[in-house]
């Protein structure tokens, strides 16, 4: 019984005050001096959870930058698909999720320059010899993330027809290795990344098919735009003293931050 | 496939317990909002008031027929493009605000069914010893409708309490949130989801035994 009073003040009594905190960071984040980043949470390794702590490349890049221009940073998480509608209703100021620079999204919002540069990669479950890169997806099943660009370049293929493109809110990595479809598309960094740490049987299916640069989104107004310029010194500045690049090198062991 | 790896879900076991009074809180809030909502239109309904019984039912057919999910997108994402206050509005809030709205329609039905259940015989009988119409609802009507609708109202409150998990779309990092992004960086999504279950599983069962309890004590009168 001791026991179990020890433990609800443990565990209830920090969620009750976290609420509190919550209703107070939800305040804080309108201020002016607050860079409110969104990020889904779920993008292994550029924003996970691990033991409760928000972690991941897009973390530490967000903190530089916010530290560069001397102001807080605030992260939101949320499902990828909940981000843009975020940024577009004003919730955050801009979204820290490789978010890809394509021409529907230049026409929408103001992008930085990108900070990432990376390409599209098929992976495959081990063992699959069927595909050996992305000439090989036609009447094949191919999972992509709901809302990434990724879709939109398998559709831009010339026999995109004949691809069975199955969009997810997310699992894509664990349907493929449980042989639910036959390949997933991916930014080559990430399905690296996943394929060396996490214990699934993946494998990278030939080169890589598409250049992608990432950058981060802010809405196109006026004071999007100027906070855009901001965070666009504040990252120039990390990039020419080494700091994204030491970032880079700690999460992936290349620098992904150079074209 | 590899077997579950235990230590990871017990060390999930008390992350994922710290996000769900959150969970509580929320489904809590939704339950008693929903509650007074649905009584006021359940009434409108049961007395066919001129007027607001049409936007009662109008009100009822849009919140019963389209999905909740639909529903907070448009609150949270849709609405305040037009109406610039509401990015005022937290994630929290919008999400209690369509619990609310979204299951007041389906208890406002259960309400009034309850209500009109309640044998006719029974108004008569109170009207003819001179009750007034106010009297017998709170000595008659009421009490028993009540006995009705609690069942279907502890389902409701059920559902609610797992429908919470879609505030993570909204931001909000609750217990299907957090499992989530936990899973997200261990990649060991069964033991994630099969302990979020459990937890879940949990709390329903206990909210089940309340039922059980209370109507119990309803169902004293009746009982022989």
């Amino acid at each position: 019984m001791l026991r179990a009073l020890a433990l609800f003040r443990k565990v209830a009594l920090p969620v009750l005050s976290a609420g509190l905190l919550t209703a107070a960071g939800v305040a804080q984040a309108q201020q002016d001096d607050t860079l409110r980043v969104g990020m889904s949470g779920r993008y292994f390794p550029f924003t996970f959870v691990e033991q409760d702590t928000l972690k991941g490349f897009e973390v530490d890049v967000m903190e530089a930058v916010a530290d560069e221009m001397g102001t807080e940073v605030v992260f939101e998480t949320a499902n990828f698909s909940g981000l843009f509608g975020m940024l577009e209703s004003g919730r955050i100021d801009t979204i820290a999720n490789q978010i890809t620079i394509t021409e529907e999204r230049q026409a929408k919002y103001a992008f930085t320059e990108p900070y990432v540069y990376d390409g599209a990669q098929v992976v495959v479950k081990e063992g699959n010899t069927s595909i050996s890169g992305v000439e090989d997806l036609a009447g094949k099943s191919v999972a992509v993330n709901l809302g990434s660009n990724f879709e939109a370049l398998l559709r831009e293929l010339p026999y995109a027809d004949e691809i069975d493109i199955q969009t997810y809110e997310s699992n894509i990595e664990q349907d493929t290795a449980l042989g639910r479809v036959d390949a997933f598309v991916m930014d080559r960094v990430s399905a690296s990344q996943v394929i060396k740490e996490k214990p699934l049987p993946l494998q990278l299916a030939g080169e890589t098919f598409s250049k992608i640069r990432n950058a981060l989104p802010f809405r196109d107004t006026e004071q999007g735009r100027q906070l855009r310029d901001e965070v666009d010194k504040a990252l120039s500045t990390l990039r020419d003293n080494g700091t994204l690049a030491e970032i880079s090198e700690r999460w992936f062991g290349n620098d992904i931050t150079q074209p | 496939m590899s077997v579950l790896d235990f230590d990871y879900m017990l060390g999930l076991v008390p992350i994922l317990l710290s996000y769900l009074p959150l969970t509580l809180e929320m489904a809590a809030a939704g339950m008693v909002l929903a509650l007074a909502l649905a009584c006021g239109l359940a009434v409108i309904r049961v007395l066919k008031i001129p007027g607001l019984n049409a936007a009662t039912m109008l009100f009822i057919s849009f919140f019963r027929g389209t999905p909740l999910l639909v529903q907070l997108f448009l609150f949270y994402y849709g609405l305040p493009q037009l109406l610039h206050f509401l990015t005022q509005i937290n994630g929290i809030t919008a999400t209690i605000m369509g619990l609310t709205l979204h299951f007041s329609a389906y208890m406002a039905e259960s309400i009034r069914a309850a209500i009109v259940g309640v044998d006719r015989s029974q108004t008569e009988a109170a009207l003819s010893i001179g009750m007034t119409n106010g009297q017998l609802m709170r000595r008659i009507v009421l009490p028993q409708a009540t006995r009705v609708a609690v069942p279907t109202l502890m389902n409701y409150f059920i559902d609610m309490i797992k429908a919470t998990s879609l505030a993570f779309t909204l931001g909000v990092t609750e217990l299907m949130g957090a499992t989530q992004k936990e899973a997200a960086g261990s990649f060991l999504y069964f033991e994630a989801f099969v302990t979020v279950a459990v937890i879940y599983w949990i709390v329903v069962e206990l909210l089940a035994w309340g039922q059980r309890r209370l109507e119990a004590r309803l169902n004293k009168a009746y009982s022989r």
